[in-house]
């Protein structure tokens, strides 16, 4: 009964935060802060409910298999979510008109070879910069 | 004849996450559909398959199949590599 | 490691002797051959391995506390009305760190309240993040670099 109830709420919790993923999708402005609504809130949702099947069996093969699931699903969704944005950066998706700054323009030269991002333009901010 | 009154709350559970998976799910198709850039599409894709591995296993714990968990594993395999690859066709476009 | 393998060893042992092998037996089989070991400690030696597993089970319990925080900050975020964010790129400088370090370094900050990593400079020296709230960039720069860069290195190292 009590891993019952366990489970019933990890389903729950699980099913709420890929609602909200999904939701987030949908409202958020630009591309990147609905990254930060799908990479987040979907990665715990789907964890969540694959948490809430290895309670609901009990059983060690099961239980080991979730937990090589989560950790796979832990480590590869961000990496994907990394890679859409850096894409979606380089080929020339606009933020949205509310964000304050934008500090990787300066260092990315769109028109030319893109050598991805360089440290910094100017030898006095470097210094400045590292030495914080 | 005894009157057995079974609310299985594990069941009710599920079903009710089934239709909250799939309520997000057509929210993930709409930005799909909408998605004014390539790569806001292929989040929405992304999204798509996260909960279709969610879906899984809510069916896992209502069919009490523990099998098909291994279906998750692989859908959620193949999208990842799915979705890299399509960040780095998008970043070979983008270059001239 | 050979700790590692010792202490992992005496919770197998401790979930076949125990009724029922199940994943509860095996933790409560780890926890407590931890204990033992730890207590252990002049005859079998590995101190590193206590420290580094105690850095191991903090970081990790404050990683998921972090990840529900930042569930519950974007649920804010997504249900509010949008002009009650100010998105920005940062760029924070990073310490001298191999591949897998700065991977997990990315992952932890896209998993962690408010900021997300966009790219990592070709020379491996910044680390450029889209964060939800910038009002202040420098305390946000400075608040990523204490609370995760640090502990994380620290775990690793």
């Amino acid at each position: 009964m009590f891993f019952e109830l366990i489970t019933c709420f990890l389903l729950l919790i699980g099913a709420i935060f890929s609602f909200i993923a999904a939701l987030g999708i949908v409202r958020m402005p630009d591309l990147f802060t609905r990254m930060q609504a799908a990479a987040k809130t979907g990665t715990l949702g789907v964890g969540c409910t694959i948490l809430a099947v290895a309670t609901f069996f009990g059983d060690i093969g099961v239980a080991t298999r979730a937990g090589l699931v989560i950790l796979f699903l832990f480590l590869t969704s961000p990496i994907a979510a990394h890679m859409i944005a850096r894409a979606g950066y380089i080929s020339g998706v606009a933020l949205w008109s509310g964000s304050v700054t934008d500090e990787m323009r300066d260092q990315y030269d769109p028109v030319t070879h893109h050598l991805s991002s360089e440290p910094r333009k100017k030898s006095d901010n470097d210094s400045q910069m590292l030495g914080m | 004849m005894t009157l057995t009154v079974s609310f299985q709350i594990v069941p009710f559970t599920a079903m009710l996450t089934l239709n909250i998976f799939a309520i997000a799910m057509i929210f993930a198709m709409v930005r799909l559909l909408r998605g004014p850039s390539l790569a806001d599409r292929v989040v929405a894709l992304d999204l798509v398959a996260a909960l279709a591995v969610g879906v899984i296993a809510v069916y896992a714990i209502l069919t009490e199949q523990p099998m098909l968990l291994r279906a998750g594993i692989v859908v959620a395999l193949v999208i990842f590599v799915g979705t890299v690859a399509f960040a780095m066709y998008l970043e070979k476009r983008a270059k001239p | 490691m050979r700790m590692f393998v010792a202490n992992l060893f005496l919770a197998l042992i401790w979930a076949m002797i125990t009724e029922g092998f199940t994943i509860g037996q095996l933790g409560v089989g780890f926890v407590g051959s931890y204990f033992l070991l730890w207590f252990l400690r002049p005859l079998v030696g590995g101190s590193v391995y206590f420290l580094k597993m105690w850095q191991v089970v903090t970081f990790s319990i404050f990683f998921i506390k972090e990840l529900i925080v930042a569930n519950l900050r974007i649920a804010y975020h997504v249900i509010t009305p949008s002009s009650f964010f100010k998105p920005a790129v940062l760029a924070v400088p990073l310490e001298e760190m191999s591949d897998l370090e700065a991977t997990l370094l990315a992952n932890v900050l896209t998993l962690t309240p408010g900021s997300f990593s966009v790219d990592l400079s070709s020379d491996r020296r910044v680390l450029y993040v889209h964060v939800m709230d910038a009002d202040d960039p420098d305390a946000v720069r400075q608040q990523i670099k204490d609370q995760y860069e640090k502990p994380l290195l620290e775990v690793l190292r």
